[in-house]
């Protein structure tokens, strides 16, 4: 490696707008956009464009299924190994949340080659590389275009078992519903780039961006799942609405419950909010109806869109502390954030 | 709602394209001073506009806006009681809440001294010396009572937290009397002292910053 650029920081998020799943397009646009977008009719295929599934699901033979997403954004930080693994992370996230187990991945980059040396975009790919390897994936190969703005993530494929997919949309009535990790890190980001982050802070959110969730998803594989997806783009409340319309049920949220990164909400108070948290408060407050108690600062985090966010896990209640316990023994601080509930059909009920 | 008069305002700032969280940041660091009573600032989203009404009530401040043509005129004013010790009682929270109201209540009783150190030596000479004469310089200022806010360390300086370091003993002792002793992150970084030192003594250059201009001394020996 050369050291021709350590005098001069590259600064990689300097011309971005919206860090990582913070650039996503509004669920609301996002409707708009497929509409006209007819549906596949495919018996093979077991997942696809049905209630924002997390990843397409394609059956193979009678056991083996695969699943493949993709999943790419511009840069949140500077650093682009760092950036590489908190793409590669987000993208296998996904995988996870179907209960899939990552086996390849491709590689997809814009990047400007006037603007940067090459040796940032080889590393970006390193960061990326690493971190499917710890998944225990391989990098198979890739695309990379020349453009305006640095774009990276991959297009990652996992088999599965049939029987064996987690679905956004079986919740039963009663089930608890589990988060594996804490949220906040829309906002997070926004004060890393404003170079507010205390050093405990920024460490816990990029040891939370760089975490994949295979480990939790091996202790919800000793129990029957009856639900799963990750957080992501549209904030815990858009997936928590995806959750509850699927299963025709309404979902109650004990906000206290639900586990925050540190310094995300005196940031939140201090108007650190990223415009995607107001983007998804405005596609999903017709579902939400929100205790006037709860502080504007504790709503916003609600809405703020996560990257390579925790899973949500939905579990008969008998189920919710055994799987919290084996969560916690693993050192994944696990929460149980709420319940399923007959009710108005995707209403997400907030609770203080 | 009238229109705010720029003359009104201590501060006006244009932050039209600035893109988030930069307007919302500037304003923050701009109410961190207590001699701002009242900012008025251009803005030119309405996401931006919502985050500075956030900031408003976080600090305190009314708030009002007016949309003029394609942009937004905000205007924050602290209200009287915003306005005393404000700054002292904002500016630990990036470490933690907690912190914040000792320090709020210790920069009521004591006008504000910081110590900063960017060198682990006092003056320039015989190097060995010149570290002596650091530490007895601050066993001098803990003896003779002297209590300054925080003891900022850079550079070098942050060597006097290392491992086996002869400087421990006088800045246990000055935390224990209520100093905040704070090191530089990217110094700590720099000359590899990450597992020497605390977290919540880590700091970075914004806090630094933030207290060296809120100081009425800063000395640096």
């Amino acid at each position: 490696m050369t050291n021709d650029h350590s005098a001069i920081p590259l600064k990689l998020t300097e011309h971005v707008k919206s860090a990582g799943c913070a650039a996503k397009i509004s669920s609301a646009d996002l409707q708009a956009v497929l509409a006209n977008l007819s549906k596949p009719i495919c018996p093979q295929l077991l997942a696809g464009l049905d209630n924002w599934e997390d990843a397409a699901v394609y059956k193979i033979t009678q056991d083996v299924a695969i699943v493949q997403t993709i999943d790419f954004f511009p840069p949140m930080v500077d650093d682009p190994v760092l950036f590489g693994r908190i793409a590669a992370t987000n993208a296998l996230s996904d995988l996870y949340a179907m209960g899939a187990k990552p086996i390849l991945a491709l590689n997809l980059l814009c990047f400007p080659v006037c603007d940067f040396p090459l040796s940032v975009a080889g590393q970006i790919l390193q960061g990326g590389a690493s971190q499917v390897e710890a998944a225990g994936a391989v990098v198979a190969g890739g695309h990379s275009i020349q453009s305006a703005e640095v774009i990276y993530g991959l297009a990652v494929t996992g088999l599965i078992k049939p029987e064996a997919i987690l679905t956004n949309s079986g919740a039963q009535v009663g089930d608890n519903l589990i988060l594996t990790k804490p949220i906040g890190t829309g906002i997070g980001l926004l004060g890393h780039k404003g170079e507010i982050l205390t050093l405990q802070a920024s460490q816990a959110l990029f040891s939370n961006l760089t975490t994949l969730s295979e480990k939790a998803l091996a202790c919800a594989s000793s129990f029957p799942i009856h639900a799963a997806t990750d957080v992501t783009g549209f904030g815990l409340i858009g997936h928590l609405h995806e959750m509850a319309a699927g299963a025709n049920l309404k979902f109650s949220l004990k906000a206290r419950q639900v586990p925050l990164l540190p310094q995300v909400l005196e940031l939140a108070s201090q108007g650190f909010v990223p415009a995607a948290a107001y983007a998804n408060r405005q596609s999903f407050a017709d579902f939400a109806t929100v205790d006037k108690n709860l502080e504007q600062a504790m709503v916003d985090l609600l809405f703020d869109p996560q990257t390579s966010g925790g899973l949500l896990l939905a579990v008969a209640p008998k189920d919710c502390q055994p799987l919290l316990n084996s969560l916690q023994a693993t050192g994944i601080g696990a929460s149980c954030i709420g319940e399923f509930s007959s009710g108005a059909k995707g209403i997400i009920e907030v609770l203080a | 709602m009238k229109n705010p008069n720029p003359s009104a305002s201590d501060l006006n700032l244009d932050l039209r394209g600035l893109t988030c969280p930069h307007p919302v940041l500037s304003c923050k660091r701009a109410l961190d001073n207590p001699s701002i009573s009242s900012l008025q600032a251009l803005v030119d989203d309405e996401i931006n506009v919502q985050n500075l009404e956030r900031l408003s009530q976080s600090q305190g401040c009314t708030f009002s806006k007016t949309t003029e043509g394609d942009h937004f005129i905000v205007l924050m004013s602290r209200t009287a009681k915003s306005t005393t010790g404000k700054l002292k009682a904002d500016l630990p929270v990036f470490v933690d809440p907690k912190q914040s109201a000792k320090a709020a209540a210790k920069s009521n009783l004591q006008a504000q001294t910081v110590i900063l150190i960017s060198k682990d030596r006092f003056g320039e000479g015989e190097p060995e010396f010149s570290t002596n004469l650091l530490n007895m310089f601050l066993q001098t200022v803990l003896q003779s009572g002297h209590k300054p806010q925080v003891i900022l360390l850079a550079n070098t300086g942050v060597k006097l937290m290392a491992k086996g370091s002869p400087f421990l003993k006088v800045l246990n002792d000055f935390q224990a009397a209520g100093v905040e002793v704070l090191a530089c992150g990217l110094c700590v970084d720099f000359y590899g002292l990450k597992e020497d030192i605390p977290l919540p003594q880590i700091t970075n250059m914004f806090v630094i910053c933030e207290y060296l201009f809120a100081a009425q001394k800063i000395i640096c020996p």
